[in-house]
């Protein structure tokens, strides 16, 4: 089992269910790419590097999601 | 603190509308000496506003009103009659551009504050340029993709510029959903996370104002209580 650190919230994948990338940790938690700012491990990641950023068990995620409206 | 210089205007006072140097304070000693070194940072302060609409035409209002000595303000849209119904414009300015129309309207409020205008489509390619002047950067956009834009923009392709976003602000009612929340040392979100205009179909001048009023406030404590990195 692996455990990712999002938004300060432990959150625990079985092996075969690990996001294997950003994008992939998105699509898991059904978010749309295009409206996310997220830092892995305190260093911001660019949005068209999510697919080419792997996580790993352990690692914190801040996942800053915006709605639109202003 | 130089911007384009075709880009600056110096405020004249509004007709009739001159402002006099204050006769005297009500505060005195320790207070008067506090109360002077915060205006004096807010008037040394720059603050980028990116985007004039509900947000943005209120944040700007505030500021100005605060003392802040320059706003780099951008947007490329006109005023339409649709957004009377919550952001800083009056009936006689529908058809004109939100920058003419912010500058005539901060000029009647402060014609100290200078004010520094880019009618353009704010992109990541000019984005640290147009700002590279600034303290902070209020988001003032509506779309979600132009919010997580100028933010990771900002975060990535400048060193030291703070920015103010806003998530969460549609519907009614509710005003205390609605947060300041400090993300990281270079972001501050405000909003509920969660009403957007996609799923809450509309928006009111009394919440959008509840927003840019968290956002302003955070503007200022970041400018009063905080060096710039």
């Amino acid at each position: 089992m692996g455990v990712l650190k999002i938004n300060g919230k432990e959150k625990p994948f079985a092996d075969d269910k690990m996001p294997a990338t950003i994008a992939d940790l998105l699509s898991t938690l059904g978010v749309d790419s295009a409206t996310v700012v997220a830092e892995l491990d305190g260093k911001i990641i660019e949005r068209d590097k999510f697919g080419k950023t792997p996580i790993c068990s352990g690692q914190s995620i801040e996942l800053v999601r915006f709605v639109p409206g202003g | 603190m130089r911007g384009d210089p075709k880009n600056l205007l110096r405020l004249e006072p509004a007709k009739g509308g001159e402002l006099k140097e204050p006769e005297s304070t009500p505060f005195a000693g320790v207070l008067c000496y506090f109360m002077s070194s915060i205006t004096e940072k807010l008037a040394r302060s720059v603050v980028g506003v990116a985007g004039l609409g509900g947000l943005g035409s209120n944040v700007a209002t505030a500021l100005a009103r605060a003392g802040v000595g320059k706003l780099i303000i951008a947007d490329f849209d006109n005023v339409e009659q649709a957004n009377l119904d919550r952001q800083q414009y009056f009936t006689d300015q529908i058809g004109k551009s939100k920058i003419d129309c912010t500058v005539e309207n901060l000029r009647r409020i402060n014609p100290r504050v200078e004010v520094e205008v880019h009618n353009v489509t704010l992109v990541p390619d000019n984005i640290p340029r147009i700002f590279r002047n600034v303290d902070v950067i209020a988001e003032c956009f509506d779309t979600a993709a132009a919010k997580q834009m100028i933010v990771e923009t900002v975060l990535t392709k400048t060193e030291r510029i703070r920015i103010v976003s806003v998530s969460g602000l549609a519907g009614y009612g509710n005003s205390n959903a609605i947060k300041t929340r400090r993300i990281s040392p270079r972001l501050v979100l405000v909003g509920d996370g969660q009403t957007g205009i996609d799923t809450c179909k509309f928006l009111t001048a009394a919440r959008v104002g509840v927003a840019a009023m968290h956002q302003a406030n955070a503007i200022l404590e970041l400018l009063i209580d905080e060096i710039s990195p």
